[in-house]
């Protein structure tokens, strides 16, 4: 999943779609986010490449909106529905997930599993 | 205002991509329509009646497709003539090329069995012939044609009688059926004449503009779509040498009545050009769009040459919030959606048009007039659209609305309502109404006539300094003034439209006229009597533009005031006199009208303090705003415009309200020089037992935040006044629960303004010696507001770091905060400050540098603790730099009392000495400056920001020392938050579906107390957030 800034990344991606759980005036998702342009990259435990500021998901709430989806903790959210969220601020990405107007995100994430079963069935044909 | 978009190398870079992309796309749609048409070439030998009636039936699908590929093809330069099925049009194409170019009309002439007939001129005419020629195709088609309708493509006077048509509708379909068919042409390419599609698809009609007028005339000015068209006839009927059958073309045009190949929509939309062509008073190139660009280069107007392309840039650019600096003008608004969502939601579109139907409907339906032709203002309004390209992506992309309107009006008129025209149009020697006949019809007795010359007068003045004075000195101000109160809606709608372009502008004469003939009260009697929200949009805008001028806000607040809170702000902000118990508090709207007026009262609150006692004073007013900012906040949307207005009425009615609110002298502070001092030190221990507890995760301190009622009853210390009944109007402006929404503001906003707003509304609360200044300045220390307010020293907007750095001095005031800020944020201030002649990468302006340094002599005076600090933030050298080689008298002088203050310090000399500074660097290298000169005040030009000047409060205090730490901004915060989701932080898991609205990224755990702060390394912290 590294990358080199610039170059367009080939990354094997899954759509999930999270219906937010209103709660009063809340919308919930359920999971947390970490990474962002604007933070320090190399303390991310999940990416692989220490120098990957995208957006990962850090903490999903047990039975959560994001959980049922089948989003996971180290997920790399690629895309909220149909923005791009490798080059964003952290705050860009929490904005344009909490609309308030919006009741479902799209997302496009990546995670290592999917790259590997994606690899596997290649490799079986 | 005066700063303008010009386009970057990115832009162009990413325009030809655009370009690029569009070729693709463009080539794509072609394949596409060739198989589709041959499909509709089989279709078209159906016979004619059947297409005839088609138009409701049977051909509504080919229709539906050359819709998509329309789109498909030219996402921002739709002749759009293929909008809705059912309005297909009908026009004569008549092409009309730029007047000195060698002129080429073409008429694409269909009969009713498909069969099409093309026509081009092309000539070396003068632009007048080119006009006269026009006009005989059109009454060719019209007197003795009733089948057909024609839009004479000088679009001025009407040319259409009403009972044409019913009939135009009917022709209409078999007409755009055949040209639609005639693209494909034998080869299916639109090339004949070398103008690649990409050329013709991607010059925007504003392109087109522009070359159309006198200056711009260039070969690619005539490939646009229109062109394209006239390819695809060209290579359809094959008939070439009829190009130069000029005026033959009568005779081909008569054989063939009926139908005309349309096409020529785009060719309306050339108003611009013929609508004055006799040019009796057109300045110079003054009609067309585009070259507003150069007669108003103080406008900021990214047109022509972002084009179309910056469509999908701002498309692909979500950060398009671009504040303009203070918007006053109305003309200058967008006719984009304001907020973002309007296009959040369809983030995917491929093309302009798209994003550009749905936007439109909805604001479209507002808008109206008399439809005379409903399908003609879908048309309408697409082209303006395309105009300005631009509108979609830039929040406060330069106006657009009243040429909106403008063209609203030009295309009905030029449609054919007014009868008076149509006379004229009749007669032989056809011209346009000159300017004083413009205004002489805006008083005749038929209404219609009156709103048309209206509308024509708006289009006129749109972003034309010269029509606008002309206007005025033909007394046309006061003739418009009078039809506000004319009860036909069309009317006053239409005068009011022409009144708000002309008081735009930097010509205050316009404004003062509008005021001499009772302009204002006649607005403001028309914002009581219409529920027509789009009058009552160019009402308050009008305010708006009248309101930027010194002299007439006090005439603006006396007959105003009251009605514009009532009629508009109370309404929209949310807030009800009596809020129903049951009902939940209803959030503000942010609607033009809103913006509008907080617009307008954020001008008028700066007209002194009379202004701010009558805006203070004026009944629900305070309670409104405030109601719509913590709505704002809550809804965490607030950085439109909207927000930054009633932040900054709040920020100007703050000023001086120790001195100036009635019963201050009640609140004067007697024991100033301890008061603020002896609190600070008594809350010190609770406070270490409470907030300020060292281990505190994040999420505790937000769920504290949240959860802050109770504990903010824990003021014991502060002994709030005891309040019986809810505080209410210009109270709520300084208790100290304000302050939460300003750091709430100032945490989450991104508009620069709204930022500066916030910290100024701080500045001017926590100024002052009476008791609600001294808990305004501890509720900022209790809310964490002292972090924020460091943290915001880094903005890289130069208005930002002043304003906070001015805050954080009369927070200062308070001992405590005193020690807090000089412990953690003198890095900050030192390195905002310049060294030597070398501006830091910020390159802050010498009022900022000032008022940080003013800022740090104000920490460091009596407290040899933060003087130390100053020294080991290695701000000696800097300091000295700058009293040594600063051009700036002011900061020289400024940072002689800084070091003047620290050599003060006899037990910090020593180590000095050691690094090798002597006396002689610390003393003046001026004269020796008065220690009172402190305060020099900051200047600002803005109109809307008057107040801060003054706000600096020179204070002198002398309180007990007391130590004590607060939550930092320490960014080596080594509770990386991405450990936390494996179960270290409990208590935010114990709530995991709780939308954490309050949540503030930057503030970490608390840092023991009295240390320095750590190098302020840039690395931010790893934060994340609960969504």
């Amino acid at each position: 999943m590294s990358f080199i800034p610039g170059q367009p990344v080939t990354a094997v991606v899954q759509r999930i779609e999270i219906q937010k759980l209103r709660e009063g005036d809340n919308l919930i998702l359920g999971f947390s986010i970490g990474g962002g342009i604007d933070q320090d990259a190399s303390q991310n435990p999940f990416s692989e490449d220490k120098a990957d500021k995208g957006i990962y998901v850090t903490r999903v709430s047990k039975g959560g909106p994001a959980e049922v989806a089948g989003l996971r903790i180290g997920d790399k959210i690629m895309q909220v529905n149909g923005w791009d969220m490798t080059m964003v601020t952290h705050d860009q990405a929490r904005k344009r997930l909490t609309k308030k107007k919006e009741d479902v995100v799209r997302l496009l994430i990546t995670r290592k599993s999917l790259e590997e079963t994606v690899r596997h069935s290649m490799m079986q044909h | 205002m005066e700063e303008y978009d010009v386009p970057s190398a990115a832009s162009i870079l990413a325009s030809v991509k655009e370009q690029e992309a569009r070729f693709e796309r463009l080539t794509r749609a072609l394949e596409e329509e060739r198989r589709n048409v041959s499909l509709q070439l089989e279709r078209g030998s159906l016979p004619s009646d059947r297409l005839v009636g088609g138009t409701t039936g049977g051909s509504n699908q080919p229709l539906a497709w050359q819709q998509m590929v329309m789109q498909e093809q030219s996402p921002s330069n739709q002749t759009s003539m293929m909008q809705e099925p059912q309005e297909v049009v009908e026009e004569t194409v008549t092409i009309e090329e730029d007047p000195g170019t060698p002129t080429s009309r073409v008429s694409v002439v269909t009969s009713e069995d498909g069969t099409t007939r093309r026509t081009e001129t092309k000539d070396n005419v003068t632009n007048m012939k080119v006009t006269k020629v026009v006009k005989t195709i059109t009454r060719r088609t019209f007197q003795p044609v009733v089948l057909s309708q024609s839009k004479p493509s000088t679009p001025i006077p009407p040319s259409t009688t009403s009972e044409t048509k019913p009939v135009t509708k009917m022709v209409k379909t078999v007409t755009t059926r055949t040209v639609r068919q005639v693209p494909m042409g034998p080869d299916g390419l639109p090339l004949p004449e070398g103008s690649s599609p990409l050329g013709s698809y991607t010059d925007s009609i504003d392109r087109r503009y522009m070359k159309n007028g006198e200056r711009f005339i260039t070969p690619q000015a005539t490939s646009t779509l229109t062109r394209s068209y006239n390819n695809y006839s060209d290579s359809y009927n094959d008939t070439p040498d009829s190009q130069f059958r000029h005026y033959g073309l009568h005779d081909g045009y008569g054989d063939m009545p009926e139908n005309y190949g349309s096409l020529s929509r785009g060719v309306n939309y050339r108003p611009y050009r013929p609508y004055m062509p006799t040019g009796g008073y057109r300045p110079e190139n003054s009609y067309t769009l585009p070259i507003r660009k150069e007669d108003y280069g103080h406008v900021a107007q990214p047109q022509v040459p972002m084009g179309s392309s910056t469509v999908d840039l701002n498309r692909s650019q979500p950060e398009r919030f671009q504040p303009e600096p203070y918007g006053l003008e109305d003309d200058r608004r967008s006719l984009g959606p304001d907020d973002e969502e309007a296009y959040d939601l369809e983030p995917d579109y491929s093309t302009a048009n798209r994003r550009t139907l749905p936007g439109r409907t909805i604001r479209e339906p507002l808008r109206n007039g008399p439809r005379v032709r409903g399908y003609e203002d879908p048309i309408e309004a697409e082209l303006i659209d395309e105009r300005h390209p631009y509108i979609h992506g830039m929040y406060p992309a330069p106006l657009a609305q009243p040429e909106r309107g403008s063209m609203a009006s030009l295309d009905r008129m030029g449609g054919r309502r007014s009868p008076s025209i149509d006379s004229i149009r009749k007669d032989p020697r056809w011209r346009d109404p000159d300017l004083p006949e413009v205004i002489a019809m805006l008083g005749h007795p038929i209404d219609p006539v009156k709103s048309n010359a209206a509308a024509y007068l708006q289009h006129l003045c749109y972003e034309n300094d010269k029509i606008k004075k002309d206007v005025r000195q033909l007394k046309g101000i006061p003739v418009l003034v009078s039809l506000l109160d004319h009860p036909k809606a069309e009317v006053h709608r239409k005068a009011c439209g022409a009144l708000r372009n002309i008081s735009y502008g930097k010509d205050h004469d316009n404004k003062v006229a509008i005021k001499s003939c009772d302009g204002i009260p006649a607005l403001i009697r028309l914002l009581r009597k219409t529920n027509d929200m789009e009058v009552r949009e160019l009402i308050t805008g009008t305010l708006w533009n009248l309101s930027s001028y010194e002299p007439l806000k006090m005439v603006i607040i006396n007959h105003g005031l009251q009605t514009m809170t009532n009629e508009v702000i109370i309404p929209h902000s949310g807030w009800e006199y009596e809020p129903n118990e049951d009902s939940k508090p209803r959030d503000a709207e942010w609607t033009t009208v809103f913006k509008n007026t907080s617009g307008c009262l954020r001008n008028v609150s700066s007209d002194g303090a009379e202004a701010r006692r009558r805006l203070r004073e004026c009944e629900g007013l305070v309670d409104a705003l405030l109601h719509a900012l913590l709505s704002a906040v809550g809804k965490k949307d607030m950085d439109n415009k909207s927000v930054e207005n009633c932040v900054c009425i709040m920020r100007n009615l703050s000023y001086h309200v120790h001195k100036e609110i009635p019963g201050a002298e009640k609140f004067q502070d007697p024991s100033a020089l301890q008061g603020p001092g002896s609190a600070g030190t008594q809350r010190k221990k609770k406070d270490d037992a409470g907030c300020f507890g060292g281990k505190k995760a994040k999420e505790e301190w937000f769920n504290q935040g949240r959860k802050n009622g109770e504990h903010d009853k824990n003021y014991d210390t502060l002994d709030l006044p005891k309040r019986t009944e809810p505080t209410k109007g210009f109270e709520l402006l300084y208790q100290p629960e304000v302050v939460r929404l300003y750091l709430s503001l100032l945490t989450e906003s991104q508009n620069y303004n709204t930022l500066e707003a916030a910290a100024g509304a701080l500045q001017n609360l926590s100024a002052g010696q009476w008791t609600w200044s001294n808990y305004i300045r501890a509720t900022v220390r209790k809310e964490k507001g002292l972090p924020i307010l460091v943290e915001l020293l880094r903005s890289d907007s130069d208005k930002v770091v002043r304003a906070v750095a001015i805050a954080l001095r009369n927070l200062s005031i308070d001992r405590r905060n005193k020690d807090l800020i000089g412990s953690y944020a003198m890095r900050d201030l030192v390195s905002n400050l310049p060294s030597g002649q070398q501006r830091p990468a910020k390159n802050l302006e010498e009022d900022t540098v000032v008022a940080i340094l003013n800022t740090i002599h104000e920490i460091i005076t009596d407290s040899s603790e933060n003087a130390r600090s100053l020294i080991t933030a290695q701000a000696i050298d800097k300091l000295v730099a700058i009293n040594r080689t600063s051009q700036s008298a002011r900061e020289t002088k400024a940072a002689s009392h800084v070091l003047q203050t620290v050599w003060s310090y006899k037990e910090l000399r020593n180590g000095l000495t050691k690094d090798g500074w002597n006396k002689t660097h610390f003393q003046p290298t001026a004269t020796g400056t008065p220690k009172g000169s402190k305060s020099c005040k900051p200047g600002y030009d803005d109109t809307t920001l008057p107040l801060m000047e003054k706000n600096q409060e020179c204070l002198i205090f002398h309180p007990h020392f007391s130590a004590d730490g607060y939550s930092t901004i320490d960014q080596r915060d080594k509770d990386s938050k991405y450990k936390s989701s494996d179960g270290s932080s409990d208590l935010q898991e114990r709530e995991p579906l709780k939308n954490d609205t309050n949540r503030k990224h930057y503030i970490r755990s608390n840092r023991p107390t009295v240390s320095l702060v750590d190098a302020c390394d840039v690395k931010p912290q790893p934060v994340d957030s609960w969504v």
